[in-house]
């Protein structure tokens, strides 16, 4: 066993901590600014923009790496949002805390000041929630005039641009979309033409200051400063390097405003749930769009059948890389792609109603179900060689179709691998099968069809099969042919299956993921805010809050919240030294959200440098001081939508009658992981190597850096 | 010849006991078999093929003790498992070094079980304190300085290892003694029809491991919750002997400490699809469920994984026959009346569809664990064979239902009569989910051995002080004639108790990490902690609040000294009282059983260990 003491008045740990978080400043807030991450070894580089996917882009082989990593991926497990405030967190308040053991403050001070100071504020800021129900009525009671915020998104976008048959026409003249980027390397083109600003949008999210990342500790890994990026069709993830990648300029990026058609853009925005949608969608349009849709279909049958309100089991996502952002939109049922082989079936089966199958494993010859372990010492002797002719795989190739063919099945849905062979046997037969359908859509269809999900086909009987099902080929909006190369769209109905389908649409292929992770990032929001029944005032309230409270309880006399309680649990081994340091260690605790909203500043651009971001919330903290009750100025400043200065990023330019909300226990949570991984690595003094790694120690040149046990 | 010695002989597994008997006869040394020691490596586990290597001599290393690397890797063990003490110790990092889970803890299970040490003298002291921590689950880092420090502080004496043993054995015999009778002034018995010491012991316990990550109001939470788990386990009838039922904890991972809860009855996990819509169970005429309990994969696999090969003509699926046998035991099942299936392992599909078609439950997967308390819950046979059901195998159960927790779905199965039921823990990552899964094992035990012994010492470090105090009290006031029974001198005597003594404190002393003071009283023997930044000559009286455990406030001059630095001055140490007030309310609380153990192991592994005289190692 090999044992490193880490706890040198330099904690290892917490520079590690500080300095893997600090790749995710430009993640933060509502405005990101897209990273690279360039793998040298393979010369493959991957577009993120989340903490998420920074995370799992990075080689985090030390042990608060991994802690950081696990932290990340629990908060992503569960709430899909939060993860970048979390990252930033870890790392501000790693180095305030490191800063406090440069001053000798003691660690169990630091470790007890700072999870009481927490507490505190989250019990404070509890006064800048709002239920949900009162944020939908909020928007009916005070828009007057319910169009004002349509309209100005309208001038914000480019209203000739909203008509799809008008870009179409600008689509034709470019032979095809991939060639977005050559277009825009010619800045003279840029005056005189309008489309541009459309065509270049669903670029527009890697944002100008775009910069690569190097994983820390990974040496075959580089930066390469600039911005820009050419699509690879046939990776959708991964990009590589072209001679385009350094001519493009920052100017032909446009702002993220005016790059939507919905495709249920005459809704209602206060009707139901959808005002809540955008007050937490953050200035994410396409997105927010899309779950109005969706909203606006659930509501419409919760209506009719009584269920609940918001079914996020009930949504699936398809992305058709291809298509411009534009063509985004929900469609009842389950969308998902086929090859074109399988779709050729689809012409037979016109609009007649058809049997469907629903399997919960693979459609394989050799699959077993979970838990089945193959005998390895059973030899199969042939006795007739007559029989030879007969492969074995055939006889169950032909002993399968028999049963689909027996049963009148059309359309079988498989959880899992589907075996080619029988496909292209389906196929010749009319059935139409489709792979990697996730549980909640075999489901939802076994739910309205009646169908049973089996594992086997030998299982099959009458009552397993359901019936009603519909098959057609997706269509966008206009009607405009897929001609998406490989694979083709089809939409899968049954009359009143309760699934919706958000199709996720962009030219460029590394854009794919980015705009999935923001479309369900925007969904849980939704769902978490109704599951809390409240959210938080956005737009930095929240924090400015936190911040102002600190400040009073650093002012105040010592231990406060312990007088009223007459008997407390007494430990003296964690509470003796921490009224000592109390104040230094509260100034840690709030330089942490200080940079925060200093970050989110200079982020969105409303501060030139931190510094004077800094100055501002200074200024605001004071004379939220100065007013006497720091809640109801904030309160005050963010009905006024001039907290912070204008309102928050994206919206400044709505005016008063937009808000912007958070989730309150998503994020509570971030904060409190955040400062339990800094407190948890601060806690630690030492890390122990064990198995065979330490002869390797043993052997190397770090040797002395280590013990031997 | 009094003393005897002890050997460690390390041996390749399957040759123990003829090189044993070579061993002995090549060195011609009488030595009682019970205390010979064998460890066991794994890697040498081919009988064959070590017999046909030449053999290389054994090595033989004498003295061990007066090793050099010996006593830095005692001293180094013993400042790792120091650093980890009490609720503001430190945390270790567990991990291979090449990525992959990292384990952050300051439990000595935890940390004790992935240490690899490569010296057999170590190996003593661990596995030693493994054995206890097995047996009582609470006080290992305990037992574990304590040792090291006697080790230490015993090998500095300038005494005869036997004779250190000796008295050693004798301040033994007077601390339990001590600590067993109605006189002893760091005891508190443990009064079961209040929950104020109850509660004290489980926050004791949660309180101690930081990597749980608790703050304040989860550390009430989830006292709470355990303690109302451990009174589910307690039999509500009880005969003339009982037996305490089981606590199961279902993890959670990811959400937050306070979503914690406690169901009566058990929790098996399942996947949704089957059981999305309200159950609707087949009851027996007493609207009871009938359960059947199989312990057997029914995924109709061959069961048979011996040797040799099974020839089958083509055409014939052992598969299918197979899959023939397990609906045959379906269809006796439905013809039972058995409403709920529960398998260890898998169900094959085929079955599952069988029985649901007939109104049976069918639930699979419940695991190992699981089994014992499924039986003894619902007063059914575990079934190990497909091939006969006995009717008498099943059991009852009062209801079952559906419950989600976070994404999870479970089935809840109720009985009659409960002692078995689910802590459902959630902390919000990996690591910190893990030690406090340790913590509220450690808990619900020490919970179990309270019962057994309704007592409980005072914790933070006020035992091991005022225990101190009492061997120093006592030890002056020896009689001559016990000295004459031990066979050793007065100055021996002091010299191995106040090694003893310092060894205590010692451990008392390794509750503070951070700079500061640690002091004792003169008048209750307790343990006091001062705060870093003071100088020491200020009056400790204004700087001390309350002591280690909290039972003594700051209200009358308890003539404090420092605890640690006091070589060469000898202290005339009164006999320390017992604390007037014995209210046992927000006071820290240990476990009795397992503290006097851990004393007692620490003891004797150290003796143990002051006696090594030869390690012979096989080289094979």
């Amino acid at each position: 066993m090999a044992f490193r003491d880490v706890n040198a008045r330099r904690h290892i740990g917490l520079q590690q901590l500080s300095s893997l978080a600090l790749a995710g400043r430009t993640l933060l807030g509502p405005m990101k600014s897209c990273k690279f991450i360039v793998d040298e070894s393979t010369n493959q580089s991957t577009l993120i923009c989340s903490a998420v996917r920074l995370i799992e882009s990075l080689d985090l082989t030390s042990a608060a790496g991994q802690l950081l990593n696990e932290t990340i991926q629990a908060q992503n497990k569960e709430f899909k949002t939060g993860m970048s405030t979390l990252l930033f967190l870890i790392g501000a308040w790693s180095n305030a805390v490191l800063e406090c053991l440069q001053q000798n403050v003691p660690v169990s001070a630091i470790v007890s000041v700072m999870s009481e100071g927490l507490n505190s504020c989250c019990e404070r800021v509890q006064c800048l929630q709002i239920s949900t129900h009162d944020v939908n009525k909020e928007l009916c009671s005070s828009s007057v005039r319910p169009n004002a915020f349509k309209s100005k998104t309208c001038q914000i976008g480019h209203d000739d641009l909203l008509n799809p048959q008008i870009f179409l026409h600008f689509q034709k003249d470019i032979s095809a979309p991939e060639e977005v980027i050559p277009i825009n390397s010619c800045p003279q083109q840029e005056d005189d033409c309008n489309f541009n600003k459309c065509l270049v949008s669903p670029l527009t999210g890697f944002g100008s200051i775009a910069s690569l990342v190097k994983p820390a500790g990974d040496k075959s890994t580089s930066v390469i400063s600039g911005s820009g990026v050419t699509a690879s069709s046939c990776n959708r993830q991964k990009l590589t390097h072209s001679r385009y990648f350094s001519t493009l300029g920052k100017s032909h990026f446009s702002s993220q405003q005016g790059n939507f058609q919905g495709y249920l853009s005459g809704q209602c925005e206060c009707y139901g749930l959808g005002h809540l949608a955008m007050t937490l969608s953050h200035g994410n349009q396409t997105s927010m769009k899309l779950l109005q849709s969706i909203v606006a279909y659930q509501q419409e049958r919760a209506e009719c059948s009584g269920s609940s309100r918001f079914n996020i089991a009930e949504i699936v996502t398809c992305c058709l890389l291809g298509l411009p952002e534009s063509y985004s939109c929900v469609s009842p049922g389950f969308v998902t792609l086929v090859s074109p082989e399988q779709a050729t079936v689809i012409k037979y089966f016109e609009d007649k109603p058809l049997r469907i199958l629903l399997m919960d494993g693979d459609l394989t010859e050799q699959y077993r179900h979970l838990g089945f372990n193959r005998p390895c010492n059973v030899r199969t002797v042939l006795e007739h060689p007559s029989l030879q002719e007969v492969r074995a795989g055939d006889l169950w190739l032909s002993s399968m179709l028999d049963i689909l063919i027996s049963f009148k099945v059309n359309l079988v849905l498989v959880k899992g691998n589907v075996c080619e062979n029988l496909m292209e046997r389906c196929i010749a037969n009319s059935i139409l099968v489709i792979g990697s359908v996730t549980r909640d859509v075999l489901c939802a269809f076994g739910e309205v069809t009646s169908a049973q999900p089996v594992t086997y086909l030998t299982q099959l009987n009458a009552s397993c099969v359901g019936s009603g099902a519909q098959v057609e080929l997706w269509e966008a909006c206009d009607g405009r042919a897929m001609d998406l190369g490989e694979l083709v769209p089809v939409g899968i109905k049954v009359r009143g299956v309760p699934l919706l389908t958000a199709v996720l649409t962009t030219t460029v292929a590394s854009k794919m993921q980015l705009i999935e992770d923001q479309f369900w990032t925007l969904v849980y929001r939704l769902h978490h805010a109704l599951n809390d029944e409240k959210v938080f005032l956005g737009g930095g309230a929240v924090e400015l809050l936190c911040l102002s409270h600190i400040q009073m309880l650093a002012e105040q006399p010592l231990q406060p919240a312990n007088k009223n309680t007459v008997k407390e649990f007494h430990n003296p081994w964690l509470a003796a030294s921490a009224t000592e340091y109390k104040s230094v260690v509260l100034q840690a605790l709030a330089s942490g959200w200080k940079q925060y909203l200093s970050v989110v500043m200079c982020n969105t651009a409303k501060a030139a440098s931190e510094l004077e971001a800094c100055t501002l919330v200074d200024h605001h903290l004071k004379k939220a001081a100065e007013s006497g009750s720091p809640s109801a100025y904030i309160l005050k400043g963010f009905r006024r939508g001039d907290l912070l200065r204008g309102g928050s990023g994206p919206f400044a330019d709505h005016g008063e009658g937009l808000k912007v909300y958070d989730n309150v226990t998503a994020k509570t949570e971030a904060w409190r992981r955040a400062l339990d991984s800094v407190l948890l690595v601060l806690q630690t003094d030492a890390e122990i190597i064990t198995g065979p790694k330490r002869n390797q120690l043993l052997n190397s040149h770090v040797s002395s850096e280590f013990m031997f046990l | 010849m009094s003393c005897f010695t002890f050997k460690i002989i390390i041996l390749g597994c399957k040759e123990l006991k003829c090189t044993t008997l070579n061993f002995r006869s090549a060195i011609h040394l009488e030595v009682p078999s019970k205390n010979e020691i064998c460890f066991c490596w794994p890697e040498l586990k081919s009988l064959k093929m070590s017999r046909l290597e030449a053999k290389k001599p054994p090595l033989f290393v004498s003295e061990p003790l007066t090793k050099d690397t010996v006593s830095q890797s005692l001293s180094l063990l013993s400042g790792i498992l120091k650093s980890c003490y009490g609720p503001a110790g430190r945390l270790k990092q567990l991990h291979n070094g090449v990525g992959g889970y990292v384990c952050t803890t300051s439990q000595s299970s935890a940390i004790l079980s992935r240490l690899s040490v490569s010296h057999p003298v170590l190996s003593v002291l661990t596995a030693s304190v493994q054995n206890h921590i097995s047996r009582f689950s609470d006080c290992g880092l305990f037992t574990a300085i304590l040792c090291c420090s006697l080790v230490e502080n015993f090998k500095s004496l300038n005494v005869a290892s036997c004779t250190v043993i000796k008295i050693s054995k004798h301040l033994l015999s007077l601390c339990m003694d001590y600590l067993k009778s109605e006189a002893c002034g760091c005891r508190v018995s443990v009064d079961f029809s209040s929950l104020e010491a109850l509660l004290c012991l489980v926050r004791s316990v949660l309180t101690s491991k930081p990597a749980c990550m608790l703050n304040k109001p989860e550390v009430d939470h989830l006292t709470t919750l355990i303690l109302k788990a451990f009174m589910f386990t307690v039999p509500c009838h009880v005969e003339t002997n009982a037996v305490l039922g089981k606590c199961i904890i279902v993890p959670v991972k990811g959400r937050r400490v306070v979503d914690s809860t406690v169901l009566p009855g058990l929790l098996i996990e399942t996947p949704d699809t089957q059981l999305a819509k309200p159950l609707a169970v087949k009851r027996t005429c007493s609207n009871m469920i009938k359960i059947a309990l199989f312990c057997v994969s029914m995924s109709g696999d061959l069961s048979n994984p011996e040797e040799g090969t099974i020839t089958v003509p083509y055409g014939i699926s052992l598969e299918m026959s197979e899959l023939n046998q397990l609906l045959n035991v379906g269809k006796q099942l439905v013809n039972d009346e058995v409403g709920l299936v529960v398998c260890q392992k898998v169900i094959h599909p085929s079955l599952k569809q069988y029985l649901k078609e007939n109104h049976v439950i069918t639930v699979d997967r419940a695991g190992l664990s699981l089994m014992e308390p499924l039986s003894r819950m619902t007063g059914s046979k575990p079934i190990a064979s497909i091939h006969s059901l006995s009717p008498s195998c099943y059991g009852s159960l009062k209801d079952m239902r559906i419950e989600k927790f976070a994404s999870k779905h479970f089935v809840h199965l109720i009985p009659n009569d409960t002692v078995v039921c689910s802590l459902i823990l959630c902390n919000r990552n990996e690591t910190a989910w893990d030690e406090l899964k340790r913590a509220c094992e450690t808990a619900e035990h020490v919970l179990q051995l309270t019962i057994k012994e309704p007592l409980a010492l005072l914790g933070g470090g006020c035992t091991e002080t005022h225990l101190a105090s009492y061997i120093r009290h006592k030890s002056c006031s020896l009689s001559t004639s016990s000295f004459k029974d031990i066979d050793c001198s007065r100055t021996q005597y002091q010299l191995v108790a106040d090694g003893f003594c310092r060894s205590l404190e010692s451990v008392a002393c390794s509750l503070n990490h951070d700079d500061g003071e640690i002091l004792t009283d003169m008048v209750y023997g307790h343990c006091w902690f001062v705060p870093s930044g003071f100088p020491s000559v200020s009056n400790w009286s204004d700087l001390v609040s309350k002591c280690g455990c909290g039972i003594n406030g700051n209200t009358e001059n308890l003539n404090w000294r420092l605890l640690q630095g006091q070589f060469g001055s000898p202290i005339i140490q009164g006999c320390p009282k017992d604390p007037s007030v014995k209210v046992a309310d927000f006071l820290t609380l240990d476990c009795f059983a397992a503290k006097c153990s851990g004393l007692q192991v620490a003891l004797e592994t150290a003796n143990l260990i002051l006696d090594l005289s030869y390690i012979i190692e096989d080289q094979n």
